[in-house]
């Protein structure tokens, strides 16, 4: 059993002057959550689609459940399985139609599971493609995507137009897909999301990976945030190694503190008597913020 | 659902070819097009006994028949009809196929265009297409489902127009031959248009490239007709002209419907062949990057609607101006005695034609004020209207100001297509006076576009489904004015196409126009009143 379910190297596509994909590079490892995200344009729906075998890549290499996506395309896609973040549907078919239709075409789809799901995602099967909103188009294309047996599901921003319920409902069947065995590669802005359910991420800005790992590598090289109060004033906090950003008001103090600096940062804190701290690890959000280099993630 | 998934892995990741899922989409297509087809092949079909009894009514006596049958003399009509076969000895149903043939072979052509456009380059468009590509489908599954649907289609077609023609009393052989060498053009359009779906990246390029195509199409065949009576050389390069050539009823022959099979094989081969060149949703002919802000004149409803119309403008008027030319130049061409009887005027022969072309105009224009009109209901169910009406528009102020902009557009294609006529016209008699004469005739039927406009709104307004019958309006006004001359005077005064003067032929008369004019603004005001009451779809 392959180790790697998508292999993706120095992958670039050009779309006239556009460099949508600018040397990719994508790991996803066999039965893993694997979050990949950036900003609208950052080239990730790109990506899906070369992995999908609609666009053909200009140069690069990219391997999926070990074939190539562009010649292999109708044997891979028996193993997986598809959400588009714009869900269109044939205006005269009903949802229902739909779905075992998708699931049909991708060689049948297991009608408990399906049943079970449009209870789940509380979906009326029996209503017009035509009127549907966008959060119902895109129940319809989850429950057709998570009622098929595949492999791997590859879901690009999935749930933009669900709300929390319908989120907390996808969130569940997610991992149980994660349980069953199967691999996701989960293309999305929604860093909630992605942080409650990614094993690994990749951070994708303007065609080129800038970082991939776990959250908890990528917090490793990020900074942790401080805020305590103390006995006494706080001094010479700012000249310690690592530390960022340092606001101190006599008592009360907050500062930033590269992982590696934070038990010296604290030994220090603690001459001066702590009354109280709280210290969080940066959010994916301020990761992404970084990366993005607005300066708003101090 | 473990053991389910392990069992995938272990199969070999083969059987995927190019074809895959072929059958599934053909029967995806089938499905949503069950009313569609049926009504479209059935419609089509129709049409032969109706013009049959049409026929059958003006020449009901033997002279009548022969004095219709020296009509194909008339090199300036053949440009309508066709080359004409068999016209020596007339019998009613040849009569019908020498006049009427084009037609079918334009509802043909429109047909397979329509079919083609909707089940390749709009679901790329949409993108349903990429949910479906993403399963186990093939990469030419979908072309190639559309074009197994294009060919059922045909075949029923076949099927229905052969019954039909027999029905109207031609024999099983002629009639097999009559209804083969319709569904032969129509199946060449879905070539053509199989191509120019390769070659935008939106349904209504490729329908509209094929629509062009179909257009010279129609001009060739009909340049090469008017040339001589069985059809000049140049109608040998038109697709239309190969059905035509079969000379059904005449010295009938199959194998000018080789040419077609072959011409629909190629541009089926080139459709793949370009299809296996290009990404999905991406076309050959590149987008061009628009403008990075906003005119400073965009800022009204009014505006926008002209700008969302600009393109279809220029085309309606470039067109316009054209066939305006063209026919215009023929009334040089016109003979005088035997065209009279079609005209059914008086003595000015001239006048009678010109007047005739003058009335042609407006129903094209016709079209394109109904298709500019229907719009505002697609600009709604798509969501496109809420947006504005979120803005501080009024929902007076964007349907007044998109129906002024129709309007303006309308009422700017007929002078176009006045002056086209006029000068055509001009050049060829060498009477200067004709330009303004003609534009006028036409511009006086300004009422009548007018008419349907409004018609269209207060549809829109009170019965937004049904905004299409305003289709029915113009259709029905067409085959009053052209085919059914000898109706009652109470089918013809339904009609709101009949009432306005036939200028230069006929007098000025004020009172149609203002009566036409008032009834439009009447019907306009109830649109607009009927759409601030209602709720608005879509969203």
């Amino acid at each position: 059993m392959a180790q790697t379910a998508i292999a993706v190297s120095g992958l670039v596509k050009t779309f006239g002057p556009t460099r949508a994909l600018d040397g990719l590079d994508l790991s996803v490892r066999t039965g893993e959550i694997h979050g990949l995200l950036g900003p609208n344009g950052a080239g990730k729906s790109t990506a899906v689609r070369v992995l999908l075998g609609l666009v053909r890549a200009d140069s690069g290499r990219a391997v999926l459940l070990g074939g190539d996506p562009w010649t292999d395309a109708t044997a891979l896609h028996r193993r997986l399985a598809y959400v588009p973040g714009d869900v269109e549907l044939w205006p005269n078919l009903t949802g229902g139609e739909t779905i075992d239709l998708l699931g049909r075409l991708r060689g049948g789809l297991d009608p408990a599971r399906r049943n079970a799901l449009v209870e789940r995602f509380q979906l009326d099967p029996a209503k017009k493609g035509r009127t549907y909103s966008k959060g119902n188009r895109q129940k319809v294309a989850l429950i057709a995507a998570f009622a098929a047996d595949v492999e791997l599901l590859v879901l690009d921003e999935p749930t933009s137009g669900l709300d929390p319920l319908m989120e907390a409902v996808f969130q569940e069947v997610v991992a149980e897909a994660r349980a069953a065995g199967r691999t996701v590669l989960l293309s999305s802005h929604i860093l909630a999301q992605v942080e409650r359910l990614a094993d690994r991420v990749s951070i994708v800005r303007r065609g080129r990976t800038v970082q991939s790992g776990t959250l908890a590598e990528l917090r490793h090289l990020s900074r942790t945030t401080v805020e305590a109060e103390t006995a006494a004033p706080v001094t010479g906090l700012a000249a310690l190694p690592g530390v960022h950003h340092a606001e101190t008001g006599g008592v009360q103090v907050r500062f930033d503190v590269d992982a590696d600096h934070l038990d010296a940062a604290l030994k220090h804190l603690g001459a001066f008597g702590i009354r109280a701290l709280t210290s969080h690890p940066p959010t994916l959000e301020e990761l992404m913020l970084r990366h993005y280099g607005n300066g708003a993630a101090a | 659902m473990t053991a389910a998934v392990a069992a995938h892995r272990a199969a070999p990741a083969a059987g995927g070819g190019p074809l895959t899922g072929t059958g599934a989409m053909l029967r995806l297509a089938l499905r949503r097009d069950r009313v569609k087809l049926p009504a479209w092949t059935l419609g089509i079909a129709l049409l032969l006994p109706y013009f049959a009894a049409v026929a059958g009514r003006t020449t009901s006596t033997r002279e009548d028949l022969e004095a219709a049958a020296q009509l194909v003399s008339v090199p300036m009509l053949r440009l309508f009809t066709g080359p004409a076969f068999g016209m020596e000895a007339a019998t009613l149903p040849r009569y019908v196929i020498a006049v009427y043939f084009v037609e079918f072979l334009l509802g043909a052509a429109l047909m397979n265009i329509l079919l083609i456009a909707r089940h390749t380059r709009a679901e790329e468009q949409s993108g349903r297409a990429e949910l479906i590509r993403a399963a186990v489908v093939g990469r030419h599954a979908p072309l190639t489902a559309a074009l197994l649907l294009a060919a059922i289609t045909n075949a029923v077609l076949t099927l229905l127009l052969a019954i039909a023609a027999v029905g109207v009393g031609l024999p099983p052989g002629s009639a097999l031959l009559f209804a083969a060498g319709t569904a032969a053009t129509g199946l060449v359009f879905a070539g053509v248009t199989a191509v120019t779906a390769q070659l935008t990246e939106h349904s209504r390029g490729a329908a509209g490239l094929a629509g062009a195509v179909l257009g010279a199409v129609w001009v060739i065949r009909g340049v090469g007709a008017a040339q001589e009576v069985h059809g000049g050389p140049l109608t040998w390069w038109s697709p239309m002209g190969w059905a035509q050539f079969t000379r059904v009823l005449a010295d009938e022959r199959w194998w000018p419907l080789l040419l077609s099979a072959v011409s629909t094989a190629a541009l089926v081969a080139t459709a793949y062949a370009l299809s296996a060149r290009r990404d999905l949703g991406a076309g050959l002919l590149p987008a061009r990057r628009g403008r990075e802000s906003a005119g400073r004149w965009l800022r009204s409803p009014f505006t926008l609607a002209l700008r969302l119309q600009r393109a279809s403008l220029l085309w309606w008027g470039a067109s316009l101006a054209v066939a305006g030319l063209v026919f215009g130049a023929l009334a040089g061409s016109m003979r005088a005695g035997v065209a009279e009887e079609f005209i059914g005027a008086g003595p000015d022969v001239l006048g009678g034609y010109l007047s005739l072309m003058a009335v042609g105009m407006v129903f094209l224009v016709g079209v394109f004020t109904i298709l500019s009109a229907t719009r505002l209901r697609a600009e709604e169910t798509r969501g496109r209207v809420a947006p504005l009406l979120a803005a501080p528009t009024g929902r007076w102020a964007w349907l007044g100001a998109s129906l002024l902009a129709t309007a303006v557009g309308a009422v700017a294609l007929l002078a176009l297509a006045g002056v086209g006529l006029g000068v055509g016209a001009a050049l060829s008699v060498g009477e200067s006076g004709l330009v303004g004469e003609l534009t006028a005739a036409v511009l006086v039927r300004t009422p009548e576009v007018l008419f349907l406009l409004a018609l269209t709104a207060a549809l829109f307004g009170l019965a937004p489904r049904a905004v299409a019958l305003s289709w029915a309006v113009l259709a029905y006004g067409g085959f009053v004015r052209f085919w059914a001359g000898d109706l009652p005077d109470g089918f013809r005064s339904l009609s709101p196409f009949d009432h306005i003067p036939r200028m230069p032929l006929e007098d000025f008369r004020l009172a149609p126009l203002v009566a036409l004019t008032a009834l439009a603004a009447a019907l306009a005001l109830t649109g607009v009143y009927g759409f601030r009451r209602r709720d608005l779809d879509g969203g």
